[in-house]
């Protein structure tokens, strides 16, 4: 028995799956201030008394982050910053208590200028004074060398015992030092209330018999466990539209060419995969209005959901972006597209009499009725083709480095439209027709969300930089000392690789995945100084990609 | 403010050989530098995929032998259609200005293209300037080469054309390739003072650079009034480039561009690609984006680097002062050469493809037309290394061209193909017409050069 929770951020929904079989599923409005609550709710209502033992799997997805970034209760923190030449450092300014420090470390990882440490004693004082406890540190290039922010936390650390300093090549390996910066600082600012949610939601699902780990849905479409989300909880933001590109994934289970719909209550969540693998946002999840090293699938949020509330003022039609409330044909106050759309599909979605009287309320002859629901579906439907046009052509538009890649330049086939959430099945079958593809939709569409999240399988990602000259290599934050090898080869760095993630993939209890890894980075440099080779530099990428977990063959309908 | 335009095409699959300078790695530290400040993640910065150049965009600038695809391999295709996408993102008015930080360069390649030569094949600036002209009708042009070596490919193409001013500042051509680009070098019979050289005295830093700009080039481009600014921008007078020896810093080179204000920016040669190129190329981008670069030097930065010393000024004081003198009567010029009343111009050039080792011998005659810059032929032979060899005979008639150029240079060419020279191939490039032909004489075929 597998149990998947989705907590969005108007309802939550939950589905238990048994031998290929949702055999319950339930949802429930969201109390965004105790999300641990809702869970408690909806776990309720899934399982009987004492079926705790009988699951196999529990997976959620949260919107938790996403909702500490926004309120902005976190605690004080410092970043400390260690730049180097290059932007304006204090333009950058990424928090309110910022500090630059000197030093640099360059793109090979040499240090091109020392760290003062009378300069970090001085820092560490007036952190101490400001009565901040928790301090990152980043530095411009720390992911090919850490030895400047491993000195500075050091120095922090002597004068003041108690600080909790989280380094910026503890978090990620990327190129991208704003992103790494920021993806640092917001770890620390939100993983002690990460972990006490984490701490919660372990004591309300072992109370229920539940033993098994617990697993959480990540922005990039996999999922980690409870344990590994404590040290990365921004993994964790976005979820939410994660899981219903996998429970489309999930519901279809082939290689075609999809866009997935999922419409909300107030919003439209866009998303694609692409000859059966979801597509990656190129530049990482945008959390607080800025860039991060979180990996997220890419994801456009319309601002038009199925309960948005429809206007007509002066002759101009208008769809949301606000929400009063139900559709009107589920006792809602107002028309929405979902009574537009209720309309003229005969009542497929609900009460149609309601429909028609909210919509009939907006014009003065009954005879305009069946128009106006017909200029709200039309209107809908624009809007959403609109944004998947672009959101293709900036995907085919998206920057390239090599000859290969510009010569087989990227063309977006549609094959089809998926649908997910309950309006799905009025909106997919005309939204198809318009984009001249298939439309998906079933009865499992108003569950997607939690469907993925049950049958979403743990993804991990690595890369890894070496460089023959200085004779190390640097993966996850730590930097080693390469074999000694006479002449290294591709084939010697792609082991390496395949044996850092290895023992990655057991340190994070997803073994069992390690066989669907593949490459998707291999770079090779000749470093020529003179007129001869003196070194090599690689780069390589790993990825166990999002799919579905081992045994699940698809759900019955 | 609108963003500034940026592709970056570092063509990790390309090299001229495993261990030429023009190899995979010259932009890899530049990526790194570039990506590591996460410059695309701002607000400023617009990147772009870089498109690839035509046959008839190639064609329209260079007379290609045999063919387009024969000189222009895929990787050249798309580092100039690097600069294309700029020019159209620029025209559109999506962006303030671009930058194209594509490789291979092209500013060493002539109209006629036999091979390689000084790493290029064809022309990234030159073959954006005639695009931009044809689709987007502008007119007056500017290209600054800033490159240390001569942009003797780019002054060629625009030799004769009084509507491009061509300046370029390098490094002295008695002590670097391509051994051109002296002060007497000023353009052809009816576009002379269109074309100026600037050759720097070997060590010339920050300080010197900027006089130039401030004193010559600057002046010069405000009387000018060019729709456009190019900068050719290579970044080999850098003080650790390994092929020139020059002085100037990465924050010269950002305050250069500060000042230049170029429309457009075009990557030219830069072959320290450790000590220089990724702070040069984050100065450039910084500097047109309008990013502060104050804290932006390489990690052995020393203030000293940008001081010049009194005789090096004095050189520089010289030239400049003349080549004023040159700016300041060229409609004397101009006028002078237009009352000769001979029909024709004619000059005998000798080209060397030094990476490509091939000995060019060529024959160029300009119509001294009273109404236009004339129609320009070029009896081309190539002689290659192992004895193979190439004749062409080529044909350009300008955009500006009145009716007469347009029809004498049509009825020549058609007259050309039917004597039975001496020639493998005949081409016109009809820019007025936006007309591209190339005549196989051999196989007595005729190709019209289309799109792709």
């Amino acid at each position: 028995m597998l149990v998947g929770i989705d907590v969005g951020g108007t309802f939550t929904d939950g589905v238990v799956l048994d031998n290929g079989e949702i055999v319950r599923w339930c949802k429930r409005p969201t109390n965004t201030k105790r999300l641990q609550d809702t869970i408690e709710v909806v776990i309720d209502d899934l399982l009987t008394e004492g079926s705790g033992q009988e699951v196999e799997r529990i997976v959620l997805s949260t919107t938790l982050i996403t909702n500490l970034l926004a309120t902005g209760q976190l605690e004080k923190a410092a970043l400390v910053v260690i730049p180097g030449p290059g932007l304006n450092p204090y333009e950058l300014r990424l928090a309110d208590n910022y500090f630059v420090l000197q030093g640099g470390i360059d793109f090979r990882g040499r240090e091109i200028a020392p760290v003062s440490r009378s300069e970090v004693r001085e820092t560490a004082r007036v952190i101490k004074r400001a009565g901040i406890k928790k301090v990152a540190v980043v530095g411009k290039f720390s992911q090919r060398n850490p030895s400047q922010e491993e000195q500075v936390a050091s120095i922090l650390y002597n004068e003041y015992s108690d600080l909790d300093i989280l380094m910026g090549h503890q978090i990620s390996g990327e190129l991208n030092f704003p992103r790494r910066a920021i993806t640092t600082y917001y770890t620390l600012i939100t993983r002690d209330h990460w972990s006490h949610f984490a701490d919660e939601i372990e004591k309300v699902l072992r109370a229920r018999g539940i033993l098994v780990p617990i697993e959480i849905m990540k922005a990039d479409g996999g999922t980690m466990s409870l344990d590994a989300s404590r040290h990365m909880p921004c993994q964790t933001a976005f979820s939410g539209p994660a899981a219903s590109t996998m429970g489309a994934f999930a519901l279809t289970m082939d290689d075609m060419t999809s866009v997935v719909v999922d419409i909300g209550g107030t919003t439209t969540d866009l998303s694609f995969i692409l000859q059966g693998e979801p597509l990656h946002a190129s530049k990482g999840a945008k959390l607080g209005g800025r860039y991060t090293h979180v990996k997220a699938l890419a994801v456009r949020s319309v601002a038009l959901g199925g309960d948005s509330v429809v206007r007509l003022q002066g002759g101009k039609l208008t769809i949301g972006p606000d929400r009063q409330g139900d559709a009107a044909c589920f006792g809602g106050p107002v028309p929405t597209p979902t009574d537009a759309f209720n309309l003229l599909e005969g009542g497929k979605l609900g009460d149609v009499d309601l429909s028609y009287r909210a919509v009939a309320s907006l014009v003065e002859d009954e005879t305009k009725v069946a128009d106006l629901a017909e200029a709200v579906v039309q209107e809908f439907i624009d809007i959403l083709c609109q944004n998947i046009r672009e959101m293709m052509r900036s995907w085919e538009q998206e920057p390239a480095y090599r000859v290969w890649e510009i010569v087989n330049r990227r063309r977006v086939k549609l094959e089809r439209v998926v649908g997910i959430g309950a309006p799905a099945s009025a909106v997919i079958p005309r939204l198809a027709s318009r984009m001249g593809c298939q439309g998906f939709v079933n009865r499992l569409s108003t569950v997607g969300n939690a469907l993925g999240a049950v049958v979403a399988r743990p993804t991990l990602q690595i890369t890894l930089h070496a460089d023959t000259q200085t004779g190390t290599y640097s993966t996850d934050g730590k930097v080693k000392k390469l074999p000694d090898l006479s002449r290294i080869q591709m084939r010697d760095i792609k082991e390496l690789g395949e044996k850092e993630l290895r023992v990655l993939t057991e340190e994070k209890g997803m073994v069992d995945y390690f066989c669907e890894r593949e490459f998707f980075l291999e770079e090779q440099f000749n470093v020529i100084r003179g007129w001869s080779t003196s070194g090599r530099i690689f780069d390589v990428g790993i990825t166990i990609s999002p799919g579905v977990i081992k045994g699940f063959k698809g759900v019955k309908t | 403010m609108k963003p500034t335009g940026l592709v970056f095409f570092p063509a990790f699959d390309w090299a001229i050989s495993p261990t030429h300078p023009e190899r995979e790695e010259r932009l890899l530290y530049t990526r790194d530098q570039i990506f590591e400040e996460g410059i695309m993640d701002l607000h400023q910065i617009t990147e772009y995929q870089p498109q690839m150049a035509a046959d008839k965009d190639v064609a329209r600038t260079h007379f290609c032998v045999p063919t387009v695809r024969e000189q222009a391999t895929d990787a050249h295709r798309i580092s100039c259609g690097g600069a294309l996408t700029i020019a159209d993102a620029l025209m559109r008015g999506e962006i303030r200005n671009g930058f194209a930080l594509v490789r291979p360069p092209g500013h060493h390649a002539m109209r006629v293209s036999h091979g390689n030569r000084g790493f290029c094949n064809i022309n990234n600036e030159a073959i954006m300037v005639d695009y931009l002209r044809h689709h987007y009708n502008v007119k007056r042009i500017a290209i600054v080469d800033t490159d240390v070596h001569h942009g003797d490919g780019t002054q060629e193409i625009f030799w004769h054309d009084p509507d491009v001013l061509f300046i370029s500042f390098h490094q002295d051509g008695r002590t670097l390739y391509p051994g051109t680009g002296f002060i007497d070098e000023i353009g052809g019979p009816l576009a002379q003072g269109y074309t100026l050289n600037i050759p720097l005295p070997p060590g010339t830093g920050d300080q010197g650079i900027l006089y130039v700009l401030d004193n010559l080039v600057l002046p010069v481009l405000r009387e000018f009034k060019p729709e456009l600014v190019i900068n050719s921008a290579g970044q080999d007078n850098h003080y650790s480039d390994p092929l020139a020896n020059m002085r100037f810093t990465a924050r010269g080179y950002a305050e250069l561009n500060r000042r230049l204000a170029p429309d457009i920016a075009v990557l030219e040669g830069g072959y320290s690609v450790e000590t220089a190129l990724p702070y040069i190329n984050m100065g450039i981008i910084m500097a047109m984006a309008g990013i502060d670069f104050q804290y932006l030097h390489e990690p052995d930065y020393e203030p000293g680097l940008a001081q010049e010393s009194r005789m090096r000024m004095e050189v520089i004081k010289q030239i400049i002062g003349s080549l004023r003198k040159t700016w300041r009567n060229r409609d004397k010029l101009l006028e002078a050469a237009r009352n000769t009343r001979e029909k024709f111009y004619q000059k005998h050039k000798s080209i060397y493809y030094d990476t490509d080792n091939i000995h060019e011998q060529q024959m160029e005659t300009l119509r001294l037309c009273p109404d236009c810059p004339g129609y320009l032929t070029i009896d081309s032979h190539a002689r290659f290394h192992n004895g193979f060899d190439n004749r062409v005979y080529c044909l350009s008639i300008p955009w500006q061209a009145c009716r007469t150029c347009v029809q004498e240079g049509n009825e020549l060419y058609e007259a050309m193909k039917k004597r039975h020279s001496q020639h493998d191939y005949i081409y016109l490039q009809d820019k007025h017409s936006d007309h591209f032909l190339r005549y196989d004489c051999t196989a007595g075929k005729e190709i019209k050069i289309e799109q792709d």
